[in-house]
């Protein structure tokens, strides 16, 4: 902008009052304030942080400085990456909440009796409050109430049921199953909504080729909604690394649930070393960058053929509707 | 930092006009603590005093009230003016930086070293020490600025009916007897003998608290020597000290001595369930004894007792303090003396702690019923840190990750988990945290003992 005054050799004053001058002001002042926020709330505490984790240091009194020695325990300590084990339980979740919320979502775009109502109810349970859920599912879970009480019902005997929090082979998946419980009715929700962007005469037209609904899903919905299932894999998968809302409230990560975020509260808040936290924070921070691009990289190999890496899709596109047209009015004439 | 600004502001003013004022108290004639005769001396003395508490719930419900008149029985002409405060102890810290607050508070969290800024000596500490409990919290060189309302004492809180139906017949002094009647109560009855509370949390931390006195029979255990031990966890064989402490946690959940299902206890529930006769013990403080009481029907049922460890034939019990009474040294020497006599009749003549449940600040003072078992033990409270280690037994909690009464209470959930699943035995636990503690002494560099 300043070149552009210099050039026009404008005083700043007039130039200020020019069209340019108030488009520029207003762009300015418009952007400040959310860059602003950003910076003191997102970019200036990272930074903070970052430099925490060179220093031996509690939140009060003095810090000493100690290089990468946080870095380094954080690897030599059996907690740090034992905890992130635990992210394979929410990994594992991940994935059949994503595609019990896909199965779901294909169902519910077509017409179905009372949909909006099942939408809702399973929408539901995202509105919720994480930590009101957790308490929720520490009264579901406990001997001989909600989920025993139910599977007895269904005719399991109480004394062949395991304890779901205590018996440490299936505890993280109870806490697996509230998380999956939690977000798929989101995940639904999202993909419904991209589900209802693809173009509804392309189902007409595949049921005249003679395509059944799982080829209808496999060959349109799945390839149009790419992007949306890319998104919520990757939320769902950095979302599986960093869990804490389950483990923290119904077991307080005790009994083998502490993950890796439990793990990192407990030595910044209960032991106060402050440093190593940060440390452990900047390492999954890293973990969870790897684990986005490896996904990144992974869906560009299996959707190689995808037209965006392909620069012929364009006119492939292009001839498949002109064909698509040609036969739909075919069939409209036939009729 | 306008408030800490605004504070330290009040700070400097109080402190500039407290100067003179603290001279001629010194001069002038404010009895202390031991020199006042209840009912004897003063009693023609005239004047205003307010005090300023806590307790908002008993000043709603009358009780403050009724102590006061009958104060004024004996004290005809010293009118006392009450004020409870909701946030105590954020809103006192304020009225105290301002100096308009009354003559007589409950002593806020300030530093040791600005006592005798704010209040008047009750005298010295070795004096006092002789006549009252727990005299230790509020003093600096030798001076004591406070006296305790009253004290909380650590004990394990029990259901009467249980034992009674469990056919136990003494309460247990030593943890092979205390195994022994859990034992009693799992084959007698139908209660859960000892309700771990594993799920809360802070309640499994709430073991920490009997480790020095109760455990060692030692008051200067835990704030004085265990930083500076090299195998604090060492077992002494004879069943006590911090080994035995915790290896009764993990007998008991070994021997199935616990709740079915510790991943879901459930503390509010608990409350209504041993007052019910469905448990058996628990070991929590006493502050926990009126609301097991409260809970339900049966509170003539709940029980308190000491701790079961005995060491050298003695059972110790570990108290302290509660919020101590502070007088203003800024008041006038009339307001002064009819403070010291308020307190001083408070602490001795009122009774208050009895309706509380609450341990007497008196060494002869009368205690509720509640105590009864420990008559026979001995009552001590832990010695402050020396000089110069204020800070070390809370950098060694950091540094080795235990926090004994510092919401370490992952360490001890840790016990509860391996007994219960056998992946540890109580030994590899108490020599991990003896490394763990070795290596924590050796980074922060302090020195060990034997």
């Amino acid at each position: 902008m300043n070149t552009k005054a210099v050039k026009k050799r404008r005083p700043f004053n007039v130039w200020i009052k020019s069209r340019d001058g108030q488009k520029v002001l207003v762009m300015l002042s418009f952007m400040i304030i959310p860059l602003l926020l950003l910076f003191v709330f997102t970019y200036l505490p990272f930074g903070e942080m970052f430099g925490f984790s060179f220093y031996k240091m509690k939140y009060t009194g003095t810090r000493k400085f100690v290089g990468w020695d946080n870095y380094l325990k954080v690897f030599q300590r059996k907690d740090c990456f034992g905890a992130l084990k635990l992210s394979l339980y929410y990994m594992l979740g991940s994935i059949i909440q994503l595609v019990l919320a896909l199965y779901l979502a294909t169902v519910l775009s077509f017409k179905v009796k009372c949909g909006k109502l099942f939408k809702g109810f399973m929408f539901f349970p995202y509105l919720i409050n994480g930590i009101a859920i957790g308490f929720i599912f520490k009264f579901f879970y406990t001997r001989g109430f909600v989920f025993d009480t139910v599977l007895q019902w269904c005719g399991f005997k109480l004394d062949s049921l395991p304890y779901w929090l205590r018996d440490q082979r299936i505890n993280n998946f109870s806490l697996v199953g509230t998380s999956i419980w939690r977000y798929f009715g989101q995940n639904m929700v999202l993909f419904i909504g991209a589900i209802m962007s693809v173009d509804s005469s392309l189902y007409e037209s595949a049921m005249l080729d003679g395509a059944n609904k799982f080829q209808q899903f496999i060959y349109i919905i799945l390839p149009s909604i790419r992007t949306i299932v890319m998104l919520n894999v990757i939320l769902s998968i950095t979302g599986s690394l960093s869990a804490f809302e389950p483990p923290y409230v119904i077991t307080s990560g005790a009994n083998g649930t502490g993950t890796y975020f439990v793990v990192m509260h407990n030595i910044a808040h209960t032991q106060q070393k402050v440093g190593l936290a940060s440390a452990m924070a900047i390492i999954l921070l890293i973990i969870i960058i790897i684990a986005t691009i490896l996904q990144k990289l992974f869906f560009k190999y299996v959707f190689r053929d995808a037209e965006d890496d392909d620069p012929k899709a364009g006119i492939r596109r292009d001839k498949k509707l002109a064909r698509l047209a040609k036969r739909s009015a075919r069939a409209a004439e036939g009729r | 930092m306008k408030l800490k600004k605004l504070l330290a502001l009040g700070l400097a003013a109080t402190m500039v006009l407290s100067l003179p004022v603290a001279v001629s108290a010194d001069e002038g004639g404010v009895p202390g603590y031991l020199d006042i005769t209840l009912g004897e001396d003063y009693t023609d003395l005239t004047a205003t005093i307010k005090f300023l508490h806590c307790r908002t719930d008993r000043e709603e419900d009358g009780t403050i009230a009724d102590l006061v008149a009958k104060f004024n029985e004996t004290y005809p002409n010293i009118s006392v003016e009450t004020e409870g405060v909701t946030d105590y102890a954020e809103d006192s810290l304020l009225r105290l930086s301002t100096g308009d607050w009354g003559d007589i508070m409950l002593i806020p969290a300030i530093d040791t070293k600005e006592l005798s800024t704010y209040f008047q000596p009750y005298g010295d500490l070795e004096a006092l020490d002789a006549e009252l409990n727990f005299m230790n919290a509020w003093s600096y060189d030798g001076v004591c600025y406070g006296v305790p309302m009253w004290g909380n004492a650590q004990g394990v809180v029990y259901n009467k009916a249980v034992f009674e139906q469990a056919g136990i017949t003494e309460l247990p002094k030593t943890p092979d007897e205390f195994i022994a009647d859990l034992q009693l109560i799992k084959d007698n009855t139908d209660a859960i003998p000892l309700y771990t509370n594993y799920a809360a949390g802070w309640t499994m931390g709430a073991w920490d608290a009997y480790m020095g006195v109760v455990a060692e029979g030692d008051d200067t255990f835990m704030n004085q020597k265990f930083a500076h031990m090299a195998n604090p966890f060492e077992d002494h064989g004879d069943g006590t000290g911090a080994y035995a402490l915790y290896k009764i946690l993990y007998d008991a959940v070994a021997n199935g001595l616990i709740e079915d299902d510790y991943t879901t206890t459930d503390w509010e529930g608990c409350k209504g369930m041993i007052n019910n006769g469905e448990i058996g013990c628990m070991v929590l403080g006493s502050w926990a004894f009126s609301q097991m009481v409260e809970a339900g029907d049966h509170g003539d049922d709940i029980g308190y007792m000491p701790f079961p460890i005995t060491v050298d034939g003695t059972q110790y019990v570990v108290a302290g303090g509660d919020y101590n009474y502070g007088i203003n040294v800024n008041a006038s020497d009339e307001n002064k003396t009819a403070s010291m006599v308020f307190v001083k009749w408070l602490i001795e003549e009122s009774g208050w702690n009895v309706s509380e449940g609450c341990y007497a600040t008196s060494k002869n003072g009368e205690n509720p019923s509640m105590y009864s078992a420990f008559d026979t033990c001995t009552m001590l409270s832990d010695q402050p840190a020396l000089p110069g280690e204020e800070d070390l037994l809370g950098e060694m909690n950091a540094e080795s990750e235990l926090s004994f009464n510092a919401g370490g209470d992952a360490k001890v959930q840790r016990i509860v988990e391996s007994a219960f699943t056998g992946s540890e035995s109580f030994d590899d636990i108490m020599a991990d945290w003896t490394t763990a503690w070795n290596d924590a002494q050796e980074s922060l560099g302090v020195e060990v003992t034997e």
